[in-house]
């Protein structure tokens, strides 16, 4: 038991620390602030071939793919120190969809897309999703229907994130409607965004991140396209969302606006002649923050080195999802107070650096609670994983 | 970065589980309820003895098993997983204390019986309304040039009536002194407190107590001595916490399988399961920053922030715990024949002892706005 980083490890957060910093330009910084986290503008897109060719995409990739190899501790210190960076690195693309296709795509599948996503000129929306299949995502309708070696893809996509830059749909579709059960009919497609009958909507939400619904209209696709076993894109579908729900909890972005409000808070003066930290009520938020971010910390720290010892178990990433999701809406109403009014400034940070921004976070931070596998779900398992507690049929 | 168990610490889980196992049971805790007698399984304590389990930090040449803190902490989990009725907390910390800052002929004095079990001893830091041992104290002592004469009060302090020696802290303006005193020496008065979790507590009066020179552990570093033993005091207290609340949440998620109504277990209705996830994550975060804390000590290094959160952690978890706990047992959990009631009590002694949520919430605020605290 010894719950620090090794030097290997604090010199690769430092080396990362440094060449975020060179990375992140003011410009860039404006672009990536203006997208609100998603990405897609042209200097984000020549940011991310930069690190492409320096070598920092898929570090966690076999070597045989172009991967370094390194451990899920040294990529979530990646991921840690690029986001906290703020550049949003299009994660599902280079840390689930990729591994993925190395695991289960063909030849043809890793040779085309591999090297692309490896050197950040291939991004890839993520496809599940529909108006009536959300947390039952099994009850999908989008069909795909076999015609000689092609596909013809009909149906209706909804929170299709990425879609409008994305160069791909990893789309999941119905193969086998007469399947005994709903899950097992379902297969995986990689679907080009260009493709002839493809078309896209934008849905604005609350926090103003921008997604997609997606249409599919008679596309026709090559067999060559489908990813994995005919009828077994389930399996893909879980170890996707697996993988993802490890990279949604990320402490890097979260410590850092603690940092920035605390030294904010200490050398602030109110009009009253105190400081903004002399006020007791501040000091117990900040602890309140300081005290779940901590955990947060631990718990993927936890999570990435039950991985590299090949023994995550399911609750505890249950547990991870759950906690995080959850800690950052009270974080972001913890931080949200302690800027008090500037908290509900859009377009001014005259108070504080980071009032805006605490602003807009506070607006965005549900989605992580229902979306990667709602936490209902997620507190199921952990409750029949966890603590061995049957449960209802579904 | 590390969050496994090397093999001896397994070892000294599994040791210390199956001894509290087989030995602690509720039959046997039955007999202290209501202070019927003090809670000290003297039997259990010289198994643990003879088993080298009293003696974890201890070096070989006092007759220690000359572990880490680590080792100790992961035991303090197994008394809690138990609630098993031996001062180990007490009694390791105020060794350890000796053993660092004593000097040779004290060491030698108590360190080998205490190891072996011969002797109890017993730590009195924490003074009535005052959480800090390190400031603020009512037991002062005067130096006259030969003696020193103490007077004040101490509180909490477990097992004062069935210790053979105490540690003691007291102040001249700035300067803290540590001292060993025996209970019954001229002007000492023990006055036994019933508590909550049913541990025999005191309240020591120290009425112009003479001591001697050679009776004191720390001189200049009385308030580092202080602060050393505090901390690991706070770190066991977590490290307790941990263990009881993991073994109540366990005992719920049991209960609620086998016990049944509408004809199913009530386990499967989605907002009990719910409700014991929710324990299950609390647990996770106290486990980790309670885990984190032992680490970092155990290192000798500082862990101001992380005691902290540890703390509040076990406050907030323990609340939490028992009555998420009490509730989904329905009645059998306030049952007095069931086992889950004196699993309450430990929660509430842990959340409560060395100040509740708030105060460290605060403590941890003060920390931050001195500017400590900030991520790396
Ligand atoms: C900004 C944004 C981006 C997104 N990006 C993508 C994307 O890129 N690709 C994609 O495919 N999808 C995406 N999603 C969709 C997301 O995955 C879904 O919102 C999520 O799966 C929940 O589905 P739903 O919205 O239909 O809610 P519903 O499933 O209708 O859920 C409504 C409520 O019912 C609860 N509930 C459902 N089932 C149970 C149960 N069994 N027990 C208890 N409670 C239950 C849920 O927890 C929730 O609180 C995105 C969504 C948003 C908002």
């Amino acid at each position: 038991m010894k719950i620090q980083f090794n030097t290997e490890q604090v010199k690769l957060k430092k080396e990362l620390r440094e060449y975020f910093s060179e990375m992140m330009t003011p410009a860039l910084k404006e672009e990536c602030e203006r997208d609100l986290g998603e990405g897609g503008g042209p200097l984000w897109r020549t940011a991310l071939k930069q690190m492409g060719r320096d070598g920092w995409i898929g570090m966690g990739w076999d070597e045989k793919w172009g991967g370094k190899g390194l451990t899920p501790l040294e990529q979530f210190i990646f991921v840690e120190e690029v986001m906290r960076a703020g550049y949003p690195f299009p994660f599902l693309t280079t840390e689930s969809v990729g591994p993925i296709l190395a695991e289960h795509g063909s030849d043809f599948l890793k040779k085309t897309f591999l090297p692309k996503i490896l050197s950040g000129e291939l991004i890839v929306a993520i496809g599940y999703s529909e108006p009536s299949a959300g947390t039952d995502l099994a009850s999908l309708k989008t069909t795909a229907i076999r015609e000689g070696d092609d596909w013809i893809i009909n149906g209706q996509k909804m929170w299709t994130s990425l879609a409008h830059f994305a160069d791909y749909t990893w789309l999941a579709a119905r193969t086998n409607p007469d399947a005994d059960k709903k899950h097992k009919g379902i297969s995986l497609f990689l679907v080009p965004n260009s493709a002839p009958g493809w078309s896209c909507a934008p849905v604005h939400t609350l926090g103003g991140i921008r997604t997609n619904v997606t249409y599919y209209d008679n596309i026709r696709i090559s067999d060559a396209y489908r990813v994995g076993g005919l009828n077994e894109g389930w399996k893909l579908i879980t170890s996707q969302l697996n993988r993802e729900r490890l990279s949604l909890i990320n402490f890097g972005p979260c410590s850092d606006l603690f940092n920035q409000i605390v030294k904010w808070a200490i050398t602030t003066v109110l009009p009253s002649g105190e400081s903004v930290i002399e006020q007791s009520w501040v000091q117990a938020n900040l602890a309140k923050v300081r005290a779940y971010i901590e955990c947060m910390k631990l718990i993927v720290y936890k999570q990435s080195w039950a991985m590299t010892e090949g023994n995550l178990d399911m609750a505890d990433a249950s547990a991870a999802k759950v906690y995080g999701s959850e800690a950052f809406i009270e974080i972001y109403r913890l931080l949200g107070e302690v800027v008090g009014y500037a908290g509900l400034i859009r377009n001014s940070d005259e108070i504080c650096p980071q009032a805006s921004k605490i602003e807009r976070l506070y607006r965005t931070a549900s989605i992580i609670t229902f979306g990667g596998g709602a936490n209902e779900i997620q507190r199921d398992i952990i409750s029949a994983a966890g603590l061995w507690m049957p449960r209802a049929s579904r | 970065m590390d969050f496994g168990l090397n093999q001896i610490q397994r070892e000294i889980r599994d040791l210390s589980r199956s001894i509290f196992k087989d030995n602690v049971t509720p039959e046997k805790l039955a007999s202290y309820d209501e202070y019927a007698m003090p809670r000290f399984d003297e039997d259990l304590w010289s198994k643990l003895a003879e088993a080298g389990l009293l003696s974890t930090c201890i070096d070989s040449d006092y007759g220690g098993s000359q572990f880490g803190f680590m080792e100790l902490a992961l035991l303090l989990e197994e008394v809690g997983r138990s609630i098993a009725p031996v001062p180990l907390a007490s009694h390791c910390l105020s060794m350890m204390g000796i053993q660092k800052f004593g000097e040779e002929k004290i060491r030698k004095k108590i360190l080998p019986e205490a190891a072996s079990g011969k002797i109890l001893l017993t730590s009195a830091f924490l003074e009535p309304m005052n959480n800090n041992p390190m400031s603020a104290h009512s037991t002062s002592y005067v130096f006259d040039g030969k003696n020193y004469i103490i007077s004040g009060r101490k509180q909490a302090v477990p097992f004062a009536n069935q210790a053979d020696y105490i540690l003691l802290s007291a102040a001249n303006g700035e300067d803290l002194v540590v001292f060993i005193i025996e209970p019954g020496a001229a002007g000492v008065s023990i006055k036994p407190l019933q508590v909550t979790s049913f541990e025999p507590q005191a309240e020591i009066c120290l009425n112009e107590v003479t001591v001697e020179s050679s009776q004191v552990v720390a001189v200049r570093d009385g308030s580092t001595l202080v602060k050393w033993i505090f901390d690991r005091m706070l770190s066991l207290i977590c490290m307790h916490q941990v263990g009881v609340t993991d073994a109540a949440m366990k005992m719920s998620a049991s209960y609620t399988s086998e016990r049944t109504q509408f004809g199913v277990p009530v386990a499967t209705f989605q907002a009990v399961g719910h409700r014991m996830a929710d324990s299950y994550i609390d647990i996770e975060c106290l486990r980790l920053t309670s885990y984190q804390a032992a680490s970092l000590l155990d290192l000798e290094e500082e862990a101001d922030i992380e005691l902290q959160i540890a703390k509040i952690w076990a406050a907030d978890v323990g609340h939490r715990l028992s009555y998420s706990a009490q509730h989904v047992h329905g009645g059998a959990g306030i049952d007095r024949d069931y086992p889950l009631w004196r699993y309450c009590l430990w929660l509430r002694h842990n959340e409560m002892i060395v100040g509740g949520s708030s105060y460290h919430t605060q403590q941890l605020g003060n920390l931050i706005a001195s500017g400590r605290g900030l991520f790396s």
